[in-house]
Formats: structure tokens, sequence, C-alpha cells
């Protein structure tokens, strides 16, 4: 399934992650350790929120021994709050001024929250009017530290150093998997990237077929053919036209033979007649019959009828 | 007595809400989105078109193709009843349809700009106007759909398409108009080669946290501060929890589209000065000569307001319109607001270019 292994043997992906984990680690301790360090700790604005925190905790569980009121709390807390960020701007490990410009936030609200003396009981009322009261200034303080070459440069190396990290790791599992001859997300993508293709093949299928439905391919659609049995049916009326005309033409030249012939016949009786007249004339000579005239085709058609009136001249 | 029960009573009501608040963080936003009916009419490797039912007689002959951005997922065209660009175009007797890339896999990390605007964009275009029996159709792009729109549009001008409304579309992409964006991805601190050939595909978590970096306080603090407000006060959740889930519910961005979109775009500003090629197709938005709505959110940080505008003196169109909405990249989209002013002026825009 895989394609071919590497010589080396499995490398545990987990070292790869534990080596980037220190390397990380040193990085951010460097930070903490003075500031001096290339890095900043994105974690470290939090790390004296939560100091306060418990710091407040402690202060509660003692102020619990006797009968406290919550805005009371509130107030302990926020002083708390204010007293550990203090502490944090002072030991420094700040490149970017974070904690200084936190504490500033912090002493500002606190004026503003507390001074009308009605610092509510509940404690998401309290969360809120204090958010109501630092969002502004927060959003424009991250906002300037976001936008700003030094952080975008720090997070920039972040990046490059999480994204090695993870190629590498990505191979080390890669390798590791292979090697005990288990499929990996590679090998899936793989015969993934095959049945896409095989899909793909079939798309195209699917549009030559749209295409021919819709009359988009040059293939004979219906309209084509109607329009083609149409010329065709003009072309075949034309050729019939042609063919009765040949057939005139055949009629006309039987009617020529059919005369030619006509005419032979005629030359032939108009020779049998000559030739009939010609005996008639002998004939009349010798009976003394007035045959002067000569015979007229009428007559010469129809030698009977010019014979009965030969007769009846002979009887008169 | 009675004063003790009410006490108790309002204990226990709080007790409840903060198990609530409490369930959302922990268990995370949870909410019915993209609710209109619709019905899945073409698919292609992840990608699907889903066309919306009707709802009323349909008006307009010109069906409307929504296409979103390959980040975060597109119910947000369409996040709750009610509150829904998707529905209230359906009411008003419009034939839509929307394209959704999917999730990507990690098949899918050498899917580029050509792959979604050359080879998905056109045959979803036919079956749009196949299904729909028309002719023309309108495209509407949101956020980087609105980009891969115009680039679309540039490449295939004229019939069938129609109109082309571009909603928070970047299309200059020079530094000094892409606030924060502009200096996180510039060449010397980002390298999107290095993280595609780690990631294959850029992680969903990943993409979402550079966004809402570029607004932490609100995104972080305030949202959450809003929505305890609202459950203490006993405000309906509906909204806040389809915004909260679309918001999280961010989806990995294919590698080689990503390396295109950071390098080509951010970083060389390429699409503005048509060196943009796709399959050795120049990319020259002067071709768009259709009628455009050009949307735009005086708040919207990752969209701004320049980064749209310069779209109007690039397009040749003659029917052109650059219409601002004083609102963020996704308020300008949902809500009150949104039902007040961008809805009734895609559709008025629309009505007279539908017939």
């Amino acid at each position: 399934m895989a394609e071919g292994s590497k010589a080396q043997g499995p490398v545990n992906p987990l070292d790869f992650w534990k080596q980037w984990s220190e390397t990380s680690t040193a990085m951010w301790t460097n930070v903490l350790e003075g500031g001096k360090g290339t890095f900043v700790d994105p974690y470290g604005l939090y790390r004296p929120w939560l100091h306060s925190i418990e710091v407040a905790q402690e202060q509660m569980k003692e102020s619990a021994k006797g009968t406290i009121e919550p805005t009371e709390l509130r107030k302990q807390w926020y002083e708390a709050a204010i007293g550990a960020w203090a502490k944090a701007a002072e030991m420094g490990g700040d490149p970017l001024g974070l904690t200084a410009q936190w504490l500033e936030i912090m002493e500002e609200n606190r004026s503003k929250i507390f001074s009308g003396g009605t610092v509510p009981a509940d404690p998401f009322t309290f969360i809120k009017q204090w958010y109501d009261a630092s969002s502004d200034t927060w959003a424009k303080i991250v906002g300037d530290i976001i936008g700003n070459e030094k952080f975008v440069e720090n997070a920039s190396q972040f990046i490059e150093s999480y994204t090695s990290y993870y190629m590498a790791t990505r191979r080390a599992n890669e390798d590791y998997f292979r090697n005990l001859q288990l499929p990996t997300r590679s090998d899936l993508a793989r015969v993934a990237e095959i049945i896409v293709a095989l899909e793909e093949k079939v798309d195209r299928l699917d549009d030559a077929l749209d295409d021919i439905e819709d009359g988009n391919s040059q293939v004979a659609t219906k309209d084509v053919i109607t329009e083609l049995e149409g010329r065709l049916s003009r072309v075949e009326k034309r050729l019939d036209a042609i063919s009765s005309a040949l057939e005139k033409l055949e009629t006309v030249e039987k009617l020529a033979k059919h005369t030619e012939g006509m005419e032979k016949k005629l030359d032939k009786v108009l020779e049998a007649f000559a030739k009939n007249e010609a005996s008639i004339s002998s004939t009349a000579t010798e009976v003394d019959v007035v045959a002067t005239r000569k015979p007229t085709r009428k007559n010469a058609r129809n030698p009977k009828a010019n014979g009965s009136k030969v007769e009846a001249k002979q009887t008169v | 007595m009675t004063s003790e029960n009410d006490t108790q009573l309002d204990i226990e009501s709080n007790l409840k809400k903060y198990e609530a608040g409490l369930q959302i963080i922990v268990e995370g936003a949870r909410a019915d989105t993209g609710q209109t009916p619709k019905e899945i009419i073409w698919t292609k490797n992840k990608a699907k078109l889903y066309h919306y039912e009707p709802t009323v007689e349909k008006k307009y002959p010109v069906p409307i193709l929504l296409v979103y951005a390959l980040i975060n997922r597109p119910y947000v065209l369409d996040l709750m009843p009610g509150n829904s660009l998707v529905e209230y175009l359906v009411n008003h007797g419009f034939d839509v349809f929307m394209l959704d890339w999917g999730i990507p896999g990690d098949e899918d990390s050498n899917l580029t700009f050509e792959n979604y605007v050359l080879d998905y964009m056109p045959r979803a275009v036919k079956k749009v106007l196949r299904t729909a029996h028309a002719e023309e159709f309108t495209l509407l792009g949101y956020c980087m759909g609105g980009t891969m729109a115009a680039m679309y549009t540039a490449l295939f001008p004229g019939k069938p398409l129609r109109n082309l409304i571009l909603m928070t579309a970047p299309i200059d992409f020079t530094a000094e108009n892409t606030g924060l964006y502009g200096l996180w991805t510039n060449e010397k601190y980002l390298n999107p080669d290095h993280m595609a050939a780690a990631f294959g595909n850029i992680p969903g978590d990943l993409v979402d946290t550079g966004n809402r970096l570029a607004k932490p306080v609100t995104n972080y603090v305030g949202s959450y501060v809003t929505m305890w407000d609202r459950i203490l006060q006993g405000k309906p959740m509906d909204t806040w929890l389809a915004m909260n889930k679309w918001v999280n519910d961010g989806i990995p961005f294919p590698g080689a589209a990503f390396r295109q979109w950071i390098r080509e775009f951010y970083q060389q500003n390429k699409l503005v000065k048509g060196e943009i090629r796709l399959r050795g197709m120049r990319v020259d938005l002067s071709a768009i000569n259709c009628a455009v709505l050009n949307i735009a959110g005086k708040k919207d940080h990752i969209c701004t307001l320049p980064q749209a505008e310069a779209t109007m003196n690039l397009i040749s169109s003659e029917d052109k319109e650059f219409f601002v909405l004083d609102s963020g990249h996704v308020g300008l989209l949902t809500g009150s607001d949104a039902k007040k002013s961008l809805w009734p002026k895609i559709l008025s825009w629309l009505e007279l270019r539908s017939k």
C-alpha cells in the first residue's frame, strides 16, 4: 500500500513533540526570565490574572471567617488583582508592555466601577460592568499590539517553528506506521484521490449526456432529423417531378415511334393505293368509265366508298 | 415565608441559567441552521448544489446562484428561519440555488482556484439553468465567494450571466487596504508554501483563530459577555447560538488554494493588476460588463471598504452600483439591520433585472 519505505527504523513521533515542547518552553522561559529573548509569551498576559484569582481566593477564605458583603468581596478581589499585576509589572519580562498597560486599565476602571458606591452584588453584573468600562480601551491596546511588527515577527517565528515540527512529526508518523505495515492517512488520501479522479470521468460523461439532452452537442437531435426529413421529402418531390418529366419524354418518343410507324403504314397504304389506282385506271379504260379525276386522300382512305361511287356511276 | 420561597426560586432560576451558560461554553453552541427546505441537485467531489424549494409561485425567470467562500460554512446565508437571506429571496418568488464547496479532505489538498472557478462553477451554472429552465442567471458571491464570482464573470462574460452581486468581496489586496491581514500575510512573516507543505489543508481552527484575532476582545470576550447577558436576562438565544455555532464551525482550507490566496492575492495583489491566470486564461476584470451590485460594510475588517470599492473602477459595466452599509462582515448579512437594509436592497435591485 505504501510507496516504498525508508531504510532507517521507525522514529517515535512522541520524541519530536517532546523536542518541540522543550524548545518552546525554553523559548518562553527566556522571555519570562527577563525579557531578553526574542519571543513574546502569548500566555504571559494571563499568568498574573490567574495569580490574582488565587490571591483573591485566599483573601476570601480569610474573610469568610466573618460576615462579608459581596460588594466588599469584589473590591477585595479587584484590589488583589491590581496588586498582582503591579508586582508582575515590576518584575519586567514584558517586552511589549502588556502588563503595564493592563494595570493602567485596571486602575482606570477601579474609579469608574467603585466610585459611585453601587457595586452590584451579582458577580455577572459586576463582570459586565467591568467589561463595558474597559472593553474599548482594552480592544484598542490589543489592536495596537497585534498590529505591531514586533508581535507579528514573534508570532511568525512561533508558527514557523510549529509548522516545522508538525511536518517532521507527520513524516515520522508516516514512517512509523508504514514500518508497522499499517495504512496511513496519506495512503487513504491516495485512494480517495483515485476515487475523485474516477468521479471526474463520470462527471464528464454526465456532462456529455446533458449536452446531448440540451442540444448543445454536435449530434443529430429530433429537430435536426425532422428538418432533414423535410429536406429529403422536398428532394424526393423534385426527383418525382424529374422522373415524371422523363416519363413524359418517353411517351413522346413512343408517340413519335408510333407516328413513324403510322407514317410507314400510311406510306404502304398509299403505295398500295397508288398501285390500286393504276390498276383501276387500266380497268376504266377498258370499261369506258370516266376516271379523269385523281383519287382524293379521303377516297383513298375509303376505297370502298369511292368504289361504291364508281359503282353508282357505273350504274348511272 | 413567601419571601423565602421567592428567594429560593430566584436561586434555582439563576442556577439553571448558569448551568445553561456553562453547557454552551463546554459543549459548544447547538442550533438548527440552514433549515430552508432544499434539494441537492448536483454533487461533485465534496461540493453540493442546493435548490431551495419554492414557497410561492415563481415570479422571476432569472434564477440566483449563491457562491460562498472556501472557509467557514455557507449556512450563514440561510442561518435560521426568519434570519435567512435565502429564505427571504425564496419567499419573494426567486428561484434560489447555492453552491456549497463542502469540507475538503486530505485528498483535496491540491485543489486550486482553477478547479473551483473553471471546473466546479461552470458545471454548477449549467445545472442551475437546466433545473430552472432558464437562459440567464444571477450570480451572488459572498466574501471570498465574491472574489471567485468576479473571476468567473471575467472569464465567462455575457450570456448566460445576467447580473452579478458581490457581497463584501475583496478585490484589491493593496497592503494599505487590507488592515491587519496585510501585515499578517506579509511575505516577511508568512510562508504559505511551508504551511501547505506541513498541513496539507490548512486547519479550520488556524484560519478561524486568524480571523478572530483581528478583533480579539469582541470575539473572545465580548461574545460571551453577550451570551451571559442574554441568558441571565431571559432573552432569546436562538440567533446567538446559530451565529456562535457558525463562527466556530471553520473548515480546512485546501492547501494549494491557500497558497494561491496568500501568495497571489494578498502578497502580490495580482487580481487588480490583471495578472491572475487560471489554466493560462487571464482574469481581466475589465471584461465584466453585466449589471453589478457591489456591497460593502463600513465596519468590515475582513474585507475592508477600499478592498471592495476598487471593483467599481476595474469593471466595464455601465449598470453598476456600490452600496455601503454601516455594518461588519457578518452583521451586514444577518440580524435586524440586514432585514431592514441589505435584503430589501438586493430584492429591489434584482426585481428590475430579473424579468
